[in-house]
């Protein structure tokens, strides 16, 4: 019988697994959006495709006494209609099952993955190259000239862009692929190959701080509620002109991002009723490793940021809050700063502590780590930024969705052709957060469309 | 798609009324052409409320009439006592069926965990007699492993999936050994026969598949 490869599950993964439960599945979808009926046909076929392609997807999750393991396995992934909540669990303890899946309806085809196997970033590699698959397959009369520019874009790929220029094109083998990206990172990248040798030192400070240094620790506001019966997230969709919240982040002489964050702080001021008037709002936002370490691993790795903002120390307006976020976003994000907590990550993964303790254990202790992480967090917002595609391909997507789901408000944004779409989750019925988001984004003229979906037996009713 | 006057947004549905701020669409505003809400209307799983509501009702429904039998057949009233402990076997069988369902090989050997554990506190409080270390726990381990090994054969599981669970049974099977040794029992015939049939089932599963359980326990105790 052939054995079957099989990689330990490194600890920037193992987090996910530890803090999982059912309402916070730790599940994330892509979605794209096209102009006519998904063929279910066509699009098992571009999914046979993409998936030979990437063995890190064959991957099945079991656990060991010390360790859980990803571990190659033969199931076929098979698309099926919309017949779930969005991110429904993905992995089910004892179940030997893919951890994502391609699910379809109407004009949207989604592509829903289990974080511990990949990240956005990693994950958006696979769906891009199944979406082009599709498109390929479903609309061939565009690409009868095709061949040749497809070609010329490849090369140009190539040519710009360092990270484009790492990614796995074709098949590695699966040890390679499953293999975590940051220890991975230590031999592609002679930067990280520096920070390895200093690894020598044990660091046994897992929470980082990340705070401005004259910065005192205050309680966070968290947002409270009802929850929806079935364990499902409410969610949000909200899209609009790229250009048209450009041109206000522009305004504020800030990023997209950070302008988005701050009317997300202003809606959960106006929204809550028990907010005081000197409350601490605070964001969890995730940056991609890659920029910094390039890297062609689809695993995790990205680093975790927080800002935060206090209100009545000065005047509080947009404008203010923007300049506070940028201030702690461009401190965190130095390079120094970034390389010390590369290091501590990387400390992390070769010496472990706790190495022996028994796998149950471990977990709970990464349980207790998160729900003490999750006290200075109000809500969570996860940028995936512009996706860029060629135009015979682009041109046939409406739009693209990222979701995620969620233990406290939060929302995901991604872009492509003219269109951004900013996606709300929560565990919470209650919309006021968003409605009060929305209507800052209209009352300056921005045109936007939403959707949500139903939780509550009252709504289903209907 | 309709138009909310309130929040100023284009919204993406067929109901009456804006999902973000509940106000309903006015007539000029109702049921425009064009984009259909893209999240479809999935009837929820279950309701967090009314599934805790039902179990109260049928735990009390279960504790009543617990205490009907207790007066009408048995003429004792041992208080709560045999209805809790019946209420509370339910459950965890219940609670092991459902959350080891993925684990036909895992739920076996909780069951015969728990069974095992059922039948000494049945003897233990009606008097000490020891038949549930004479013949209940030796019947229990002969069929466990048994099932196991049916179950494991039809629903055709991968060898490693399950050679880790069919050696902690045996291993398990192979406990009664202990009543033996303490003589805590008069006749150890069935005790023998399940001791046996453990035994064997060890060395069947070593001789046959030595080099998975090897494989398994590498990839499993990894530091
Ligand atoms: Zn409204």
């Amino acid at each position: 019988m052939e054995r079957k490869g099989w990689v330990r599950l490194d600890h920037a993964s193992n987090i996910f697994l530890a803090a999982r439960n059912s309402r916070d599945t730790k599940v994330f979808r892509l979605t794209a959006e096209l102009e006519d009926e998904v063929d279910p046909v066509l699009l098992q076929r571009a999914l046979d495709k993409t998936y030979a392609q990437y063995l890190l997807y064959h991957s099945v999750l079991r656990r060991g006494f010390f360790w859980y393991y990803l571990e190659m396995s033969d199931l076929k992934p098979q698309v099926a209609p919309e017949l779930l909540p969005p991110c429904a669990p993905i992995y089910h303890f004892d179940h030997k099952e893919l951890l994502f899946r391609v699910i379809y309806r109407a004009d949207r085809i989604h592509f829903e993955i289990f974080h511990v196997l990949a990240d956005g970033t990693g994950a958006l590699w696979f769906f891009e190259d199944l979406i082009k698959e599709y498109i390929f397959l479903r609309y061939p009369e565009s690409f009868c000239d095709m061949k040749k520019q497809e070609r010329e874009w490849k090369d140009q790929q190539t040519a710009d862009s360092f990270s484009h220029y790492f990614r796995p094109q074709r098949a590695q083998n699966f040890t390679e692929s499953a293999y975590s990206a940051f220890r991975s990172v230590i031999s592609t990248s002679k930067k990280a190959g520096k920070l390895a040798l200093r690894l020598g030192k044990k660091t046994s400070n897992y929470v980082f701080t990340d705070h401005l240094p004259t910065e005192k620790k205050r309680k966070v506001y968290q947002v409270k509620g009802k929850k929806t019966p079935d364990n499902r997230m409410r969610v949000v969709e909200m899209s609009l002109p790229t250009k048209q919240v450009l041109a206000l982040a522009r305004e504020q002489k800030t990023s997209v991002m950070i302008y988005l964050i701050a009317l997300f702080f202003e809606s959960i001021r106006k929204a809550s009723p028990d907010f005081q008037e000197t409350g601490t709002v605070s964001v969890s936002v995730p940056v991609n490793l890659r920029q910094f370490y390039p890297s062609n691993s689809a695993r995790n790795f990205f680093l975790t940021t927080r800002l935060e903002y206090t209100y009545g120390k000065e005047m509080d307006n947009v404008t203010n809050i923007c300049q506070k976020l940028s201030e702690q976003l461009q401190y965190q994000l130095r390079p120094e700063l970034v390389d010390e907590k590369m290091n501590k990550q990387l400390a992390f993964e070769y010496n472990f502590p706790g190495r022996l303790i028994f796998r149950p254990l471990k977990d709970m202790i990464l349980k207790f780590v998160n729900l003490w992480n999750n006290q200075n967090l109000t809500i969570a917002i996860s940028n995936m930024g512009r996706v860029d595609m060629p135009e015979a391909i682009g041109g046939r997507i409406q739009q693209l969705v990222l979701l995620t789901s969620a233990v406290r408000p939060q929302f995901c944004m991604i872009s492509s052709g003219e269109k951004m779409t900013i996606c709300f989750t929560s565990p919470f019925i209650d919309t006021t957060i968003q409605k009060e988001f929305a209507r800052q984004l209209t009352k300056q003229g921005v045109v936007l469309e939403v959707a949500a979906n139903q939780v509550t037996a009252a709504e289903l009713e209907e | 798609m309709s138009d909310c006057s309130y929040c100023k947004s284009k919204i993406l549905t067929d109901e009456a009324s804006c999902p973000l701020c509940g106000q309903p669409f006015t007539e000029q505003d109702l049921m425009r052409e064009g984009r259909k809400n893209p999240y479809p209307k999935i009837s929820l799983r279950y309701d967090r409320q009314k599934v805790f509501k039902n179990l109260m009702l049928l735990t009390i429904g279960i504790s009543g009439l617990f205490l009907l039998i207790e007066v009408l057949w048995l003429h004792q009233l041992h208080g709560l006592q045999l209805a809790t402990f019946g209420l509370l076997s339910l459950w965890t069988v219940v609670y092991i069926i459902i959350s080891k369902r993925r684990n036909i090989a895992k739920s076996v050997t909780y069951l015969f965990v728990i069974f095992s554990l059922i039948t000494i506190y049945l003897d233990y409080v009606t008097g000490w007699e020891g038949w549930s270390m004479t013949y209940a726990i030796p019947i229990i381990s002969i069929f466990s492993i048994l099932a196991m090994y049916l179950a494991v054969k039809i629903v055709h599981l991968e060898v490693g999936d399950y050679v880790m669970y069919l050696i902690i049974s045996s291993i398990l099977g192979l406990m009664p050994a202990l009543f033996l040794v303490f003589k805590w029992v008069k006749d150890p015939a069935l005790i023998l026969i399940s001791i046996g049939f453990s035994l064997l089932m060890f060395l069947v599963v070593l001789f046959f598949h030595g080099g998975d359980i090897l494989h398994e326990w590498k990839k499993r105790m990894q530091i």
